[in-house]
Formats: C-alpha cells, sequence, structure tokens
C-alpha cells in the first residue's frame, strides 16, 4: 500500500539521460527549476514544457512512473490552483459575492500548475534515471569544497544513501506493523484527524525501536566490510564529464535564451 | 599451521553501566581450524557461538586468552582491518547487511573501502557475483530480491574483498527452506571450488552435516567435536543437553535402542535409505 510511491525510485536503463554524469543532471535540474519559474507568457511556458516532455520521452522510463508521481502532489496542485484562480487583479469577468473571476486569474492558474507539473516531472527524470547512489556521489563531489571549513561532506553522503536504501524497508516494515496491530484490534482508519494520529503511535513506537536496532546491526556490518569513514576510499564507478555533458549544457543554455528572448519580444501575461 | 587459532578465550558482555556480567559468554574456548577446512559450531542460543563469530574478526576481543589470525593477534589494533580483510563476516539478517540501493554497488563497498583502484573492484565485483550466482541480478534493487539471494549478495560483500575464510552467524536462521539450499550450496561450493575456510554458525543439525568438523558448544564450552559421523553418534550426550540429532540419525539410534544393530549411524536420507535397506535384507 504505502509501497506505491514512485517518486524517489530508481530505473536501471541506458538512455541518454541515464549516461549524463550525475553532477551534471543536478546542475541542470538546478538550472532548468529556476527556469521554469522565470516563464511569464505562454511561449515561454510552451518551450519549457516542450523541453520537459524532451527529457521524460528520452529518459526511456514508462510515462506511467511519470504520472504516478503526479498523482501523489494533485492535492497540493488542486489547492494552489484554485487559490491562484481566485486571488488574480484588474476586473472580473464574473463574480459572486467575494468570489471574483478574472483573466489574470485564470492565467495565474494555468501558469502555475503547469509550473508545478514541469517541476515535479524535470526532478522526477533525475531520480528515475540517477541511482541514489550516483546521486550522492554527485552531491559529496559537488560539496567537496565545503570539506576546507571542516564540513563533513562524505558523512553527510553517506548517511543519504543509507536513507535512500531504507526506504523501502522500511515502507515494508510500516505494512507489517500496521497489520500486526489491525490484527490486534487497532482501528486506524475511522475518526476524527486527531483520533487517527492518536491510532498511529503502536505503529511509530515499534518502527523507531526496529530503526535503532537496524542501524545498530548495520553499523556492524559495515565495520566488518573495513568501513572506516571517507578517507583512503575509492569507487568503482568514477563519474567523469564527457561530451555529452557538455551537449546537455548547451541545450540547457539554449532554453535560457529562448525563455529570455521570449519575455523581451512577448509582453507578460501575469 | 592454523589459519585461526583460539587460545583459552574468555568473554563476557559489559551491561549499560559498564559492569562485565558474572556469566561468562564464552568460558575458555580453545579452537584451531586450518585453512581450506569447513567447521560448523553448534549450539543453542546463548551458548556463546555468535561472540565466538565476533571473535574471528576483531569485532570483539577476548577478556582474557587469544585469537590468533594467520599468526596475527586479534588484540593488535594496527592489524585490525588486515585481519578484517582476510575473515569476513556475515550476518544473520540479510536486509541489515546491504548498505547501497544496487546489488553491484553494494558489493563493490568492501574493495572501495580498502581502496582497491576502481577497474579491480568491477573485476572483483563481477567475480564475487559470479560465484555465488547473481550476476544476472548486478542492477537489481536488493529489497526487490528474495531472502536467499539477499544473503548471497551479502555473501559476494564479503568474498569481493577476497577474503581467506568466511565466518557466518547463522545465515539461514531467517530463510525459507529454498534460501537456505541456495545459501549452503553456495558455502559448498566456494569451500571446495576456491578453498575458502568457512566458518558456520547453525542451530540446524541438517545443515552442521554437510561440514568436515563439527563443533558443538554449550554454555560457553566446547562441549565436543569432530567429523560429523563422529559427532552425531553421540546421540545420548547431545539430547543431554537439550541438542537435536538429524532426524536420520534419530532414527537410526531409536531402532539401535530396539535392538536392531547397525554398524554406521545414517546422517542424511540417502545413507539412511541405504541403512534400512542393509537392515532389512
Amino acid at each position: 500500500m504505502v509501497r506505491d510511491v514512485a517518486f524517489g525510485q530508481y530505473f536501471p536503463g541506458k538512455s541518454l539521460i541515464h549516461k549524463l554524469d550525475p553532477r551534471a543532471k543536478i546542475l541542470l535540474l538546478i538550472g532548468f527549476l529556476v527556469i521554469i519559474f522565470c516563464t511569464f507568457n505562454y511561449f515561454s511556458l510552451l518551450l519549457v514544457t516542450l523541453f520537459t516532455a524532451l527529457m521524460i520521452l528520452s529518459s526511456g522510463v514508462p510515462a506511467k512512473f511519470y504520472f504516478k508521481s503526479l498523482k501523489v502532489i494533485i492535492f497540493i496542485l488542486v489547492i494552489t490552483s484554485v487559490l491562484n484562480l481566485f486571488y488574480g487583479t484588474g476586473t472580473p469577468i464574473w463574480q459572486w459575492g467575494i468570489i471574483k473571476l478574472t483573466v489574470n486569474g485564470i492565467n495565474r492558474a494555468v501558469f502555475v500548475t503547469i509550473r508545478i507539473i514541469c517541476l515535479i516531472l524535470a526532478s522526477s527524470c533525475l531520480t528515475f534515471t540517477t541511482s541514489p547512489t550516483e546521486l550522492t556521489d554527485a552531491i559529496e563531489r559537488l560539496m567537496k569544497p565545503l570539506n576546507k571549513i571542516h564540513f563533513p561532506v562524505h558523512e553527510i553522503a553517506m548517511m543519504m544513501s543509507l536513507a535512500l536504501r531504507f526506504v523501502p524497508t522500511l515502507l515494508e516494515e510500516t505494512d507489517k506493523i500496521m497489520s500486526a496491530q489491525k490484527a490486534r484490534g487497532a482501528d486506524m482508519e475511522s475518526g476524527n484527524i486527531i483520533k487517527r494520529v492518536k491510532a498511529l503511535m503502536p505503529v511509530l513506537i515499534p518502527l523507531f525501536v526496529s530503526a535503532f536496532r537496524r542501524a545498530y546491526e548495520i553499523a556492524t556490518a559495515m565495520e566488518c566490510r573495513c568501513y572506516r569513514g571517507g578517507s583512503g576510499r575509492t569507487k568503482m564507478k568514477s563519474i567523469h564529464m564527457s561530451k555529452r555533458d557538455a551537449f546537455s549544457f548547451i541545450a540547457l543554455a539554449a532554453i535560457i535564451c529562448g525563455v529570455i528572448l521570449c519575455n523581451i519580444f512577448i509582453p507578460a501575461v501575469i | 599451521m592454523n589459519f585461526i587459532s583460539l587460545e583459552n578465550v574468555v568473554f563476557s558482555y559489559t551491561d549499560d553501566e559498564n559492569v562485565k556480567s558474572e556469566k561468562n559468554a564464552v568460558d575458555g574456548v580453545s579452537l584451531n581450524i586450518k585453512k581450506g577446512e569447513f567447521v560448523a559450531l553448534l549450539g543453542h542460543n546463548g551458548c556463546g557461538k555468535s561472540t565466538i563469530a565476533k571473535h574471528l574478526n576483531a569485532m570483539l576481543l577476548p577478556d582474557s586468552g587469544r585469537v590468533l589470525i594467520d599468526g596475527d593477534d586479534t588484540s593488535d589494533e594496527d592489524k585490525t582491518y588486515d585481519i578484517r580483510k582476510k575473515v569476513g563476516l556475515v550476518l544473520q539478517n540479510p536486509d541489515n547487511q546491504l548498505v547501497a540501493s544496487i546489488v553491484e554497488e553494494d558489493v563493490a563497498f568492501g574493495p572501495e573501502n580498502l581502496g582497491i583502484p576502481p577497474q579491480e573492484i568491477r573485476e572483483r565485483v563481477d567475480y564475487a557475483l559470479k560465484a555465488v550466482g547473481m550476476y544476472d541480478y548486478r542492477e537489481h534493487a536488493p529489497y526487490k530480491l528474495s531472502g536467499g539471494q539477499k544473503q548471497r549478495v551479502a555473501i559476494a560483500g564479503i568474498l569481493a574483498m577476497l577474503p581467506e575464510c568466511i565466518v557466518l552467524d547463522e545465515p539461514t536462521a531467517m530463510l525459507d527452506p529454498n534460501g537456505r539450499d541456495e545459501v549452503l550450496s553456495t558455502l559448498l561450493k566456494l569451500n571446495k571450488e576456491k578453498n575458502i575456510t568457512v566458518v558456520l554458525i547453525t542451530h540446524y543439525m541438517d545443515e552442521a552435516v554437510l561440514a568436515d568438523r563439527v563443533v558443538v558448544m554449550d554454555s560457553g564450552k566446547i562441549l565436543t567435536q569432530g567429523t560429523p559421523d563422529q559427532v552425531f553418534s553421540q546421540v545420548e550426550l547431545l539430547k543431554k543437553h537439550r541438542l537435536d540429532v538429524p532426524q536420520s540419525t534419530e532414527l537410526a539410534n531409536k531402532l539401535c535402542g530396539c535392538g536392531v544393530k547397525i554398524d554406521k549411524m545414517p546422517l542424511d536420507t540417502e545413507a539412511c535409505v541405504k541403512m534400512l535397506e542393509e537392515v532389512l535384507k
């Protein structure tokens, strides 16, 4: 049940996006997210939407997983777009009491919805095509300069990769504990929100206890395999930038130029 | 020369207030294991067999006595990582030993810690995964594997460090019969083909039968040891310490009690069938 969450999963593959350097992917994503929020008219919005679609198609991950990752945020999506719909400025085209609808409001709603969808899809594209180890490895490498100010970069990267590794395991365990508590007559699906939160306590306590026990065992297992911190470690998959990455940066630069040009020559609608 | 040698090892755990427990978990154990041997360490829960396992790769150090691995004393801190490289320890719960989200990256964890060059890590990972028969699963996520497969990946993770000895602390306790067979046949193969010393800690008699030598422990001491034939023929002694014998041996023993003459105690079903054929002739 809880295991259906697609966000943060990794699908091994051999597509162009899979082969990009994970560091490049992170930087590209950050750049792209910024540019998504710099779209002020429909042409630039269309441009980023097309680019997102291109990304998804070339990732080789089945589209249904992207839809799954959207399903998680559908609630947030509806709330923000409805709020934006009725908070527009300008002359109302329809009014009922204090609720008014303006052209500006409709535009805002469309923009915010498409921007959030693009944001989630682009981020999913990163996590779907990059293994957690690659991802944490890239973060470790990108944050390396922070080592100079004694920031524990390796430790943080290791914690992240361990946390990601144990997400499915702990979700499975949560499922098991919930079933066990239900078998003893625990009621978790009825009552108001306070009651439901209270009903979660008998699930959370055993989960935490077992998580600590697990952590202790993992530490033992890691010690058995000669783990002694980041110094002196090597990596099986060393990451390095290639022509592909340069090409992808050029593509992003093209999109940025496109969006800026659209913003200059076409009047903003929001 | 002995590869592993325990000399009169005594150990007791400390509790939360740093007070030594009065009961010794291991109470004067001396044991020698040769290179290439397959030794099964047998006993009840709490008999000290897991404690012995942790002594073999310097996770625990004896209160008195010494543990020598290939001539190196485990209490020598400079040698700790050399010893852990030589003696790999596989734990009971496969879920809690796999640290990476992809099988091959997990197997690479050990060699990465040792600072091996990337190209060689790749070779070692492929070698280890092939040795345990999990090469086809190298790009899978560990949580999607079955228990037996996970445990084999854990063994590969140790194998990639090219150890001379693998110690397994009840590796099959959480597995179904299929998973148990997978793990055991992998171990037998590694022992026979790659000449890796195996110390298998278990409380399943049927697993102990596969070993070259069986060591039976009870309340921190070695009760008896010898080849499976020798050990399991002492049915009375084992029963007295609430230990089981393999079902076939049990049957033969009961027949003996009824006055049937049996020369050699059978240890597995096949031998048992032969024995019955002889008797019925």
